[in-house]
């Protein structure tokens, strides 16, 4: 953090050594200021609001009731556990699904390289809600997938449905948030430097050894920042849930829509919201802590 | 964490960065020019920019026509031609109705199908109006109950009586002297409607289902093929019906909405559905055998097979009203709307379409000899004995509506 530049030596030092103690708080200014507006403000409006009661017409008043969380918990369990089984399977598949790709583009990529990120995205110049209502027609009774395999191949009985249920709504998180997989992973397959994998199998480690104790490891980071930029938004979503499921596929974050905006009960809402960060935050914890936070930081 | 997130941009090229940049560029011009393509030359009728003067029909006060006009309303809920009328879908250019509008008055009408259900589409705008700022449109259309709440919470600008002669002249006497707007100051109806049964004839008798004439055989029908009505108070009303208990909010008891929750609830289980004006979707996809739906929707934008019945127990009847949210920027313009399509001619052309029933006095004749043979249409004009079965669930009782809203959301699965 020392400035560089020529200063005259008897200015100076006081100079540094003041510029020494600012220049840090004033580098972190803009995202301090940034979390302060953004992040820690919503979040103390959102607590308040959970503790009120009232409603939004004669509005809302801070009773320090904890009603809104007993009857959040209580009632919505299942939504809670819907939204952690779909999260966590999306996340699951998008790295499943994300990580071959990511491998081969950044190991076989070539010259293609940035054609095929930007393939990666590609779909992504269309708006959210046309692609996930595409795929209510892709995955429909008579669709492209459902059609051909009931009536060509004949494996399935005639009233196959994937829509509405759990296995259409896993189908669009997975979709929707594949790239946020695939991104940071190529990121962290990309900076693998290539010959330690040959150093490997000069001392005689096959392929798969290789990619389990080189290629995997050297990816954590990548897995690490994938996982979570795919899990922590797959659970708060609603719009899958909404459009491709029914209502016993519904999500907590479906749930917290509906008394936000539907019923206009804030609290309830507020104190739902609140439940979910603070466990995703206590599961990101219980992640890093497993994976190793040294290896993340690299 | 960071790290990784700092390097998540780092792959896209500098390339790949101006090349999206672009892309959205054009979006953005593309969208800038969507409003405007239409048939007018008014250059950029920005909604801020004064467009012409009214001429002729200039009102007493003399006000100033601006546009575009920003309208929301239902889906299937106005006259179309050609391939928008077989899509029952609107596309600009494709509505008689607002074509005409445009012409008279030389302004743009952004005319969209917003609205699914009264609740969802109140959520979009209602952050703006608690907010006090303008919601972006200038013309609403929502039924009874949420209209009465909407001007209950001052929500909605006063309409200026004198730039709207059709309507106060035209409006039928029964729908006059509501007790939530009696002289009309916020609201003019749009169309009134009733709530029944639809159902595909094609998918059922494949299935060798009978077609449903009552509530109750919907309940025969495997529940993942039908949907129910994500408007509480339709699909609530019908439920009540079904059971034999009079829809009628002076009566109804948390005991009975509680009966209707456990009579749905193993449909819900079974894989019912809710859905709002989209069920037309559902149709058209042939998702749904059967389903609660408005009148005259099928009628309008389904396939030949799609049929609408009055069910045995009753119809739910309601009516949609034309609203100008509160900060509309174009107030006079939606005056003048409303004040058009209160001209019988133009009432009967759009009913004409749409099948439901008119608010305007008169259009009942035009209709006539615009079609003949319409007078026998029970979706325009419902015969005695359906009438007789009309039940009203729009205004429930403060305690009431909340077990409702709290026994629908469960079923719901929020």
């Amino acid at each position: 953090m020392r400035s560089s530049r020529p200063v005259s030596p008897r200015a100076s030092r006081a100079w540094r050594s003041r510029l020494g103690t600012v220049t840090p708080y004033a580098l972190l200014a803009p995202g301090i200021l940034w979390l302060l507006i953004f992040y820690v403000v919503p979040v103390a409006q959102m607590f308040i609001f959970s503790i009120s009661t009232g409603s939004l017409e004669t509005g809302f008043q801070i009773t320090y009731s904890l009603d809104a969380y007993t009857e959040g918990l209580s009632r919505y369990g299942e939504q809670f556990g819907n939204s952690l089984v779909y999260g966590g399977t999306a996340t699951i598949l998008t790295l499943l699904i994300g990580f071959p790709v990511a491998y081969t583009i950044a190991f076989r990529g070539g010259r293609y390289k940035n054609l095929l990120l930007f393939l990666v995205i590609a779909p992504f110049f269309t708006s959210f809600l046309i692609r996930t209502i595409s795929w209510k027609i892709l995955l429909g009774d008579e669709g492209p997938l459902l059609g051909p395999l009931k009536h060509v191949l004949g494996i399935l009985p005639g009233d196959a449905s994937l829509v509405s249920t759990p296995y259409a709504v896993i189908a669009g998180l997975t979709y929707n948030f594949l790239p946020f997989m695939i991104l940071p992973l190529y990121v962290a397959l990309e900076k693998i430097d290539i010959r330690l994998i040959e150093a490997a199998s000069d001392l005689y480690a096959s392929r798969w050894e290789a990619f389990r104790r080189i290629t995997f490891p050297l990816a954590l980071p990548g897995v690490f920042a994938g996982t979570l930029l795919t899990f922590i938004p797959a659970m708060g979503d609603f719009v899958n849930a909404q459009l491709l499921g029914s209502p016993q596929t519904s999500m907590i974050g479906n749930v917290i829509q509906n008394r936000f905006l539907i019923q206009n009960d804030y609290p309830t809402a507020a104190a739902l919201s609140f439940v979910l960060m603070a466990g995703i935050l206590v599961a990101v914890l219980a992640y890093a802590r497993v994976l190793g936070s040294e290896q993340l930081t690299g | 964490m960071p790290e990784p997130e700092g390097q998540i941009t780092s792959p896209v090229s500098r390339r790949t960065f101006i090349k999206g940049v672009g892309l959205t560029g054009v979006a953005a011009f593309l969208a800038a020019c969507a409003p405007g393509s239409g048939a007018t030359t008014a250059p950029a009728a920005t909604s801020t920019a004064p467009g012409m003067t009214t001429g002729p029909t200039a009102a007493p006060t003399p006000q100033t026509v601006t546009g575009p006009l920003k309208w929301a309303n239902w889906t299937a809920y106005i006259d179309l031609v050609g391939a928008a009328s077989d899509a029952g879908e609107y596309q600009p250019g494709s509505s008689p109705t607002i074509e005409q509008f445009k012409q008279k008055y030389g302004i743009e009408v952004d005319y969209e199908e917003k609205i699914n259900d009264n609740p969802s589409f109140m959520a979009t705008i209602k952050p703006a109006l608690v907010a006090g700022l303008p919601t972006g449109w200038d013309l609403i259309v929502l039924t009874d109950w949420m209209a009465a709440k909407v001007i209950a919470s001052n929500w909605a600008e006063k309409i200026d009586q004198a730039n709207v002669p059709n309507c106060v002249n035209n409006l039928r006497d029964a729908l006059r002297n509501q007790t939530w707007d009696p002289g009309n100051d916020y609201h003019y109806p749009w169309q009134s409607g009733m709530t029944g049964v639809g159902y595909n004839a094609t998918a059922l008798s494949e299935n060798g289902i009978a077609a449903p004439t009552k509530v109750a055989d919907l309940w025969g029908i495997p529940p993942n093929k039908v949907t129910f009505l994500t408007e509480s108070r339709d699909t609530v009303g019908l439920a009540l019906l079904k059971l034999g208990i009079k829809a009628d909010p002076a009566t109804v008891t948390d005991a009975d909405l509680q009966r209707v929750y456990d009579d749905i609830k193993p449909l819900v289980d079974q894989g019912l559905r809710f859905t709002g004006n989209d069920y037309l979707q559902d149709f058209g996809q042939k998702k749904v055998w059967a389903a609660m739906v408005w009148s005259g929707d099928l009628a309008s934008s389904a396939g030949e097979d799609d049929f609408f019945v009055f069910p045995e127990e009753g119809t739910m009847i309601w009516t949609d009203n034309m609203l100008i949210p509160k900060g509309a920027e174009n107030k006079y313009t939606a005056e003048l709307m409303m004040d058009f399509v209160y001209d019988p001619p133009i009432a009967a052309q759009i009913a004409d379409w749409i099948y439901y029933v008119s608010p305007v006095k008169g259009a009942a004749e035009e209709i006539k000899s615009l079609d003949p043979g319409a007078e026998s249409n029970p979706l325009l004009f419902p015969p005695d004995d359906i009438v007789a079965k009309q039940q009203n669930f729009q205004f429930l009782p403060d305690a009431l509506e909340s077990t409702m809203n709290d026994l629908f959301a469960s079923l719901s699965g929020v």
